[in-house]
């Protein structure tokens, strides 16, 4: 208890005198940011869990691309089990001249059976709570349905060729999720109406799912017998097993969430060894006191052991409250990508927080304050006596397991936690390599260059490890805000700047077999040259040579992202004019049974010529062998395929067809004609859908931007450890020089110089690593030439100037401050 | 601009009139020196001697305008200190004067050369390599040119202390305890390369010390005990 009570006393101690400031800040950074990142997943994962079953409007659901059996259905009602139905489908409504991609979907009386629909009037806020969806012959609609078609509450709104009264705004359905489909204003309607609409026919890309509730006994019996009924297309979710998943879009932002929380706290850990290691070089003299007075090592250990301890309890504690914050900023900026009710926040998350912030200390401050054991007695004597450095083994070793486990949580994935962590640590050490080269490279030139030049480059010079770190940490937090920036700036635009003059800019989908020549004689009619008209069979790949595709794909690749839904299924006499066969032959009439496999899709899948493909349309299943390989333009904007059959091998099946065209702005007229004339047919505007992308990467960055700050408050803390780490040496350098006649405006000056050239340096290593990220970002998934950017060459430096010139100059202005008479009394 | 021609005629380099330091402290104020009352004519050596804490290094101070008095002044070369803000008394030091610590005070990250260098670089003299060479050579250190405080003896750094000094050619040399971090056969060598330079530039000398044999030397000795003169 008294050891406990001298380390309280030591603890207090030093906190007043300011000594422990740096070190606790950055521990606040680091474990805000985590603990804010840990609530956010938390909350997401157990919004989908404990909310199941409002999430899914039922205790089971059926998702189906297409009706499910009728015997089912009765099989339900003869269980007493209550059910329901909803179809989907995007269609475009157009109203008063102006046109809108929405999400239609039609529900059935009884839905939702599990949670509430909520429905408010235009103008007020309130919300109504309802057990039940819109009457037939009228229509619920997203609030931003009604400015952009200039509707108000009353008017009739066409969906197809049914039109409906628009009675209320729909705030709230229990199993909208955040991807890209309900991102897209909703439209509800009452299921009755659904035919009269004329946009459902066989073949059309409809998202069907049956909602089944009632005592558990008769849903499990169900569930037992149903489930070996179901052919790969139908997934069965309930609430135990199954359950709804995330959308893409959140699931990808939580994961860059996760990510760029480790980097703060990577930047914030560096920090935290700084401050540790200049908190226990000051306290060489005391413990070798200490020691003299007879304390063991051991004890040397525990006395200072538990200061920290205590410092990082309370540093977590409070980083926990500033997480708890931070996450509500993360929920508002990713607003409407999230479902609209969310579990509330849970205090296991809140421990996590805590356990990190001291995971991090244990990291990153253990090696540096385990040298304190060794400062021997001696030292009393022989003040120049300084204990042996910690084994680099254990600093980096500590630190990179902790980063590992973090990583780890975040991927729960042990293949991309060793990517991440080799290919991040490889980055490092290159990066850190290129400056101290740098470095190196400029201390050539020291004796070239005039005395505030000289002196400035010697501070940064003086301590090269530290200046390294200093360089990397805000290198990184440039880049990652120079990405942000660009993505969510550049990136459209420029894809959409490099796409031919005149190349489509409107895919029609869902042409009936019967109205496709009329369409197309439209359009010819009207001057406008379309692409090529490819039938469209929807189905899905389930084997490979017999073998379940889920076996071959690895998380997150283009082929996991293929299986997990149904393609869009064509045949062909000759393969497109821009598609290349890489491997094997394109077909001339060729006999029915062969297929032509898109080449990074069956690299992905390792598909190989001759393999036997199966696919299920429906309840159906047919199967298919590789003809060949070819490689596709995907960004010509025509119809583009993964897989092409050959003739007569989708006969069976029922068949919608898809072209693409050009029109100009001074055309778009011509879309109202034909959306009248062809109500079922989709079109989309590619503009449309890319003002919707943008709009998801603008809530995505912006998310992604709020922990970037914390980065750079991390970056801040990195820098003001070295500075303080040196201050007394500067201090002192300060006060020589200015007896000798030095004035504070030339000490200022190489300040300025010091911790620009830091900032430039820092702007500079951004701009290389943002062009490099950028230029695989285009060229690699984007497929479109890359231009370097000279805003990033010019922006990044100034910005890293002016801001670490500003902070580092601000750090050091004690220097300037004190009397030159410090010299003296040394 | 400041006024730095020096009057060669006999008119006081150094003037201090009722010169005196006080510090707040928990107990009251502390008077560290009072009315210190004083004419130094240029050539002039001083030696400043008294016990541990009689206000030796903290009159030197005052009179090098490293510190400002709490009252009277300090007038150098008829420039009233207490008048210049920290800038000026600045460029009166790079311009006027030179020193010679205790703890020589050399700065770790540069060499000989350039520690030697650094007064006349920051009075922006054109020749402060060759001025700095010769005068290293002067003091016996041109092999040691490239070489930082870490790689040179004791009695070496107060060499190159001692070329820093010198090299501004100052009217005024103020030394704290010079030789009290060396042996005294270093020690010794140091004081007469000290006074040799000191003759050659013509320097007015102010020198804080314990020693009286060294003080013996200067042409005029003041005592202090408990911040006056005695």
């Amino acid at each position: 208890m008294k050891r406990f009570n001298l380390a309280l006393k030591l603890l207090w101690r030093d906190s007043r005198s300011g000594e422990l400031t740096l070190l606790l800040l950055a521990l606040l950074i680091a474990v805000s940011s985590s603990t804010a990142i840990s609530l956010f997943a938390d909350r997401l994962h157990r919004t989908m869990t404990v909310q199941a079953a409002e999430f899914l409007a039922g205790d089971l659901v059926v998702a189906a691309p297409a009706l499910i059996a009728e015997v089912w259905l009765t099989k339900a009602g003869e269980l007493g089990l209550s059910r329901s139905q909803t179809s989907e489908f995007a269609s475009v409504l157009l109203e008063n001249n102006e046109m809108l991609l929405a999400s239609i979907k039609s529900v059935s009386g009884g839905y939702p059976l599990r949670g509430k629909l909520k429905t408010s009037d235009a103008e007020s806020q309130d919300e109504t709570v309802v057990a039940q969806g819109p009457e037939a012959g009228s229509t619920w609609v997203d609030k931003r349905i009604l400015p952009a078609l200039h509707l108000k509450i009353g008017d009739t709104l066409t969906v197809g060729e049914k039109a409906l009264t628009i009675s209320r705004v729909l705030s709230y359905e229990p199993d909208k999720r955040g991807d890209f489909y309900s991102f897209s204003p909703r439209v509800m309607i009452n299921q009755s109406d659904l035919a009269a609409t004329g946009v459902i026919q066989p073949g059309s890309h409809v998202r069907y799912a049956f909602q089944f509730s009632g005592d558990e006994q008769a849903l499990a019996t169900f569930k037992d017998w149903l489930k070996p009924q179901l052919n790969p297309s139908q997934k069965m979710l309930d609430i135990h097993e199954d359950r709804p998943e995330l959308g893409s879009a959140l699931q990808r932002a939580e994961r860059y969430l996760g990510l760029s929380s480790i980097v703060v706290i990577l930047i914030a850990g560096v920090a935290i060894a700084m401050a540790t290691r200049r908190y226990t070089e000051r306290h060489f003299n005391a413990t070798a006191i200490l020691r003299c007075l007879g304390c063991k090592q051991a004890e040397i250990i525990w006395l200072y052991g538990l200061q920290f301890l205590v410092l990082g309890l309370v540093a977590s504690g409070v980083g926990c409250g500033l997480g708890w914050l931070a996450q509500f900023g993360l929920f508002e900026l990713l607003k409407s990508l999230l479902p609209q009710e969310l579990a509330s926040p849970s205090w296991l998350a809140v421990f996590f927080g805590l356990i990190t912030g001291l995971a991090i200390l244990l990291g990153f401050a253990l090696p540096p304050l385990l040298r304190l054991q060794k400062v021997s007695p001696l030292r009393v004597l022989r003040r120049d006596l300084e204990p042996l450095p910690t084994s680099g083994w254990l600093i980096y070793g500590l630190a990179l397991a902790i980063i590992g486990g973090l990583i780890w949580r975040y991927t729960e994935d042990p293949k991309m936690t060793s990517i991440i962590l080799g290919v991040g640590t490889l980055a490092l050490f290159g990066l850190g390599t290129a400056i101290y080269g740098l470095l190196l490279l400029a201390r050539k030139l020291l004796p070239k260059m005039g005395l505030n030049w000289r002196f400035g480059l010697q501070g940064l010079l003086r301590n090269s490890e530290a200046s390294v770190s200093q360089i990397l940490a805000f290198s990184i937090t440039l880049t990652a805000m120079a990405l942000s920036f660009s993505v969510r700036s550049d990136l459209i635009d420029n894809w959409q700047q490099q796409l031919p003059e005149q190349a489509p800019n409107h895919f029609a989908l869902n042409i009936l077999p019967e109205r496709q020549k009329a369409f197309q004689d439209e359009l010819q009619q009207a001057q406008i040259a379309s692409s090529r008209f490819y039938p469209v069979v929807r189905g899905r790949l389930v084997t490979i040579n017999n073998e379940a595709v889920q076996g071959r794909v690895s998380k997150d690749s283009q082929g996991e992202g293929a299986t997990q839904r149904e393609l869009s299924l064509t045949w062909a006499v000759q393969l497109p004019d821009d598609n290349k066969t890489v491997e094997g032959d394109a077909w001339q009439a060729a006999p029915s049974g062969l297929v032509s496999v898109e080449q990074k899709l069956a690299e992905s899948l390792k598909i190989k010529l001759g393999d036997q493909l199966t696919f299920t349309v429906g309840s159906a299943q047919f199967s298919a062998k590789v003809a060949n390989i070819r490689s596709v333009q995907w960004d010509t904007m025509r119809p583009n395929f993964y897989m092409i059959f050959s003739p007569g091998t989708l006969d069976n099946f029922p068949t919608m067809y898809m072209t693409s065209f050009y029109l100009a702005d001074s055309q778009k007229n011509l879309l109202n004609t034909l959306l009248k004339k062809y109500p079922a047919i989709t079109i989309l505007e590619v503009d449309q859908i890319l003002k919707q992308f943008k709009m998801i990467l603008t809530q995505l960055t912006k998310a992604i931007n709020l922990l970037l700050y914390f980065a750079l408050a991390a970056g801040f803390t990195v820098l003001f450890a070295a500075v303080y780490a040196t201050l007394d040496q500067r201090i002192y350098e300060g006060a020589l020089m200015r007896t000798l006649g030095a004035r504070r405006g030339f000490l200022r000056a190489t300040h300025v110089i010091e911790f620009g050239l830091l900032g430039i340096l820092a702007g500079i290593l951004a701009a290389l690593a943002s062009e490099a990220i950028l230029y695989a970002l285009y060229t690699r998934v984007m497929h479109i030439d890359y231009h370097p950017s000279f805003q990033l060459w010019g922006a990044l430096p100034t910005i890293g100037a002016a801001t670490v010139g500003l902070a580092g100059y601000w750090g050091v202005r004690q220097v300037v401050r004190q009397p030159p008479l410090q010299v003296l009394r040394r | 601009m400041l006024n730095t021609h020096i009057d060669k005629t006999n008119s006081p380099i150094i003037v201090t009139e009722q010169l005196g330091k006080t510090v707040p402290t928990s107990e009251g104020i502390l008077h560290i020196l009072s009315s210190v009352n004083l004419i130094i004519k240029p050539g002039e050596s001083l030696a400043i001697v008294g016990e541990s804490g009689s206000g030796k290094s903290t009159l030197l101070s005052l009179l090098a305008g490293l510190d400002t008095p709490s009252t009277g002044r300090v007038v150098i070369n008829g420039r009233d200190l207490t008048k210049l803000d920290e800038d000026g008394r600045a460029l009166l030091r790079n311009e006027l004067v030179g020193f010679v610590f205790q703890s020589f005070q050399l700065l770790p990250g540069l060499t000989a050369l350039e520690n030697v260098m650094l007064p006349l670089e920051l009075s922006g003299h054109a020749q402060a390599e060759a001025a700095a060479r010769a005068l290293l050579d002067r003091v016996g250190l041109s092999h040691r040119l490239t070489h930082t405080p870490r790689q040179l003896s004791g009695g070496e750094q107060q060499r190159v202390a001692l070329a820093r000094a010198f090299v501004t050619r100052p009217a005024i040399l103020f030394a704290d305890e010079p030789t009290g971090n060396l042996d005294s056969k270093t020690g010794a060598y140091i004081i007469d390369l000290l006074f040799e330079l000191n003759q050659e530039q013509h320097t007015t000398l102010i020198l804080v010390t314990h020693d009286m044999s060294l003080a013996g030397r200067c042409q005029r000795t003041i005592r202090l005990d408990a911040g006056s003169m005695v």
